[in-house]
């Protein structure tokens, strides 16, 4: 081995320890179901190796393969590498290496000595790579990096929440309700979650959540808070999420919350979905139009019986446009707006209800440049998206509704934050609910039956009254 | 009579040798060794399809041609997801959905035109509706990171909504489709 090469490979090495301690992340112990990708590196006459097919999919790399000359080429951004069986030097670029083992087939499956991941080029045109030995398999740390184990610290009137990220710059605030506060960075999520919090914090919890595209995490923050600011250090590869308990400059609000107490419900539009030519999902005979008008009717009855007005937005077999509906909650000034849906899925074994309500998006205003205007208080939103200035309340009805279903075994449920349809230009908390699944067999039978309806109708309408009594 | 058969021999080793030397040291700077222009070279994508009890999406890896055509990548993209899964999970997209158009500007916002079955062939309810397009964004993110959001439209037309359930008279910003 030349010096050239024997240097490029120690610096290559230590290019990957700096790495490793630069994240402060004990990527060695991910939480279950989360942590980064791995791919196994099994064991040949005393020597590690890789398959070349994993190593193909965890570099984005396209293969090339010369039978003739068992030949295996792979290009991964402005990168080439070759891999000749039987031949234990690999070429690298411009590079050549050897490996102290042949590359080797075996089941028809070229294998790579898994030091080449020591002689892989360092830079942001390829995954980051690392073989650790205790584990017996290969890292990637993807290219857009990793989330380290988040700290959290008391500075007098402040509570600083600390994440080791390596791309800084990605981090968003997805949702900045204070009993569900997310955020998502764009690395992976490899480090280790605090067992307690410092006296005085205004963290009350911190979990991650499951996000296929990198690493989110969701915080209950305390009541005591009154704003938060997010710093993006880049340079630092740490984002801080600061909560305070006094006003300071610069400071940004959490979505709006009712107060605590009963909330005042005096008149609610429910939307029976679909309608005249729009059957909405079609089941065994089951038209879903049909279903949510009937649903509605028994609904009114049961709301009302509460001293709550309630109008249909239909009360025949007619569809009604997106616009209509919203121009009829807002002119009426609802309190709350239910959409009723049945779903249906391609699998008759799916069942349950599920709800949607708007996600507590926040978006700042941006220069003409893109660049953040921090300072400014002035947020526009279009009207389309007005329901989202309803996110928190509309929130809680879904749980509450949610509940109600699950406490009377109508579930399995999930709520699911994405704006519906039915509520684009909407000025009032609302939900799509579907209330049942008809292409499952077991819930249509119930939900087509007098006494299923009637028991359905039952939990919506004691949802309605959690919301209200807001417990 | 001996010596033809010595010289060849160590012509034989020499050349050998120099071969070795030649593997060992890097060579002088050169251009990056080109791929066999006959071969074709495949690249392993990460596919997104519905899981069984449809709560949420399952992948699948599965390895496709290589094509440096945009249109020819997502095209093939959506082909497999259109023939569904070969592990757990199940197909979301309408069937027959095809790719017509793609168009790709410079702030990653892609427009995807696909086929008329799009539209027309939807069944079901809002979890159809949300796994199909959640298929869509998912595959066509994790495959082409480039790709910021997407635009779906369906036989040049735009699309107000799928099955009535979610708006699409919007761009899709694929960090909102977990």
């Amino acid at each position: 081995m030349t010096h050239a090469v024997r240097r490029r490979l120690a610096l290559s090495g230590a290019a990957l320890a700096v790495l490793v301690l630069a994240l402060g992340a004990d990527w060695r112990s991910p939480p279950p179901g989360e942590g980064p990708e791995t791919i196994p590196v099994r064991t040949l006459d005393g020597h590690g190796y890789v398959g070349a097919n994993d190593l193909a999919r965890i570099l984005d790399a396209t293969k090339f393969w010369r039978a003739d000359v068992r030949r295996l080429v792979l290009r991964a951004g402005n990168h080439t590498l070759i891999f000749t069986v039987d031949n234990p030097f690999v070429v690298v670029d411009e590079s050549t290496f050897w490996l102290e083992a042949p590359v080797r087939s075996r089941n028809g499956e070229i294998q790579i000595p898994v030091a080449l991941v020591d002689s892989l080029p360092a830079d942001s045109s390829l995954a980051r790579i690392t073989f650790d030995p205790r584990r017996g398999h290969v890292v990637v740390l993807p290219a857009t990096g990793s989330v380290g184990s988040p700290r959290v610290s008391v500075d007098g009137e402040r509570t600083r929440v600390t994440f080791p990220a390596t791309s800084a710059e990605a981090a968003v605030i997805v949702t900045r309700a204070r009993d569900h506060f997310r955020l998502r960075f764009g690395g992976v999520f490899v480090g280790t979650l605090p067992d307690s919090f410092p006296p005085g914090a205004l963290v009350r919890s911190l979990r991650p959540l499951g996000s296929a595209g990198g690493s989110a995490f969701e915080l209950s923050v305390d009541a005591a808070a009154i704003g938060y600011r997010l710093n993006r250090d880049v340079d630092g590869r740490r984002v801080t999420l600061e909560l305070s308990r006094v006003f300071e400059r610069e400071l940004e609000s959490f979505a709006p919350q009712d107060p605590p107490g009963a909330r005042r419900l005096r008149l609610i539009v429910i939307d029976p979905g679909h309608g005249g030519a729009d059957d909405g999902v079609v089941a065994g005979q089951v038209a879903e139009k049909d279903l949510t008008l009937a649903l509605a009717r028994r609904l009114k009855v049961q709301i009302e019986r509460r001293r709550i007005r309630v109008v249909l937005t239909r009360d025949s077999d007619y569809d009604v446009p997106a616009n209509a509906r919203a121009e009829l909650a807002n002119r009426l000034d609802a309190d709350l707006v239910i959409g009723l849906h049945f779903d249906g899925y391609v699998n008759p074994r799916a069942r349950g209800a599920t709800a949607y309500c708007p996600p507590a998006t926040f978006e700042p205003p941006s220069g003409e440049n893109g660049t953040e205007r921090a300072s400014s208080r002035l947020v526009l939103l279009p009207w389309r998206d007005v329901a989202v200035r309803h996110a928190v309340q509309s929130r809680s009805l879904a749980e509450a509704m949610l509940s109600s279903l699950e406490l009377r075994g109508l579930g399995p449920t999930r709520l699911r934050e994405q704006l519906p349809y039915d509520l684009l230009g909407v000025d009032a908390p609302g939900i799509l609910l579907e209330c049942a699944t008809l292409t499952s067999s077991a819930d249509r039978e119930r939900v087509t039956q007098e006494a299923g309806l009637e028991q359905l109708a039952t939990a919506i309408a004691e949802g309605v009254a959690a919301y209200q009594r807001n417990d | 009579m001996k010596r033809p058969i010595l010289g060849a021999f160590l012509i034989a080793v020499l050349a050998w040798l120099v071969w070795q030397t030649w593997q060992i040291r890097p060579t002088r700077p050169r251009a990056a060794a080109p791929a066999d222009s006959a071969a074709v070279g495949v690249r392993a994508v990460t596919l997104y399809f519905g899981a069984a009890d449809g709560d949420s999406l399952v992948s699948e890896d599965r390895e496709l041609i290589e094509s440096a055509n945009l249109h020819e990548r997502v095209a093939a993209l959506v082909s497999e997801l259109d023939q569904g899964p070969r592990g757990r999970g199940v197909a979301v997209l309408p069937a027959g959905t095809s790719v017509l158009h793609v168009y790709l500007d410079d702030r990653g916002l892609m427009t995807l035109d696909l086929s008329g079955a799009f539209r027309q062939r939807f069944r079901g309810g809002s979890t159809a509706e949300y796994l199909a397009l959640a298929s869509l964004v998912r595959t066509v993110a994790a495959d082409l990171p480039e790709v910021k959001q997407i635009r779906i439209v369906s036989a040049g037309r735009p699309l107000g909504t799928l099955g009535g359930h979610l708006p699409l008279d919007r761009p899709l910003d694929a960090s909102e489709w977990p």
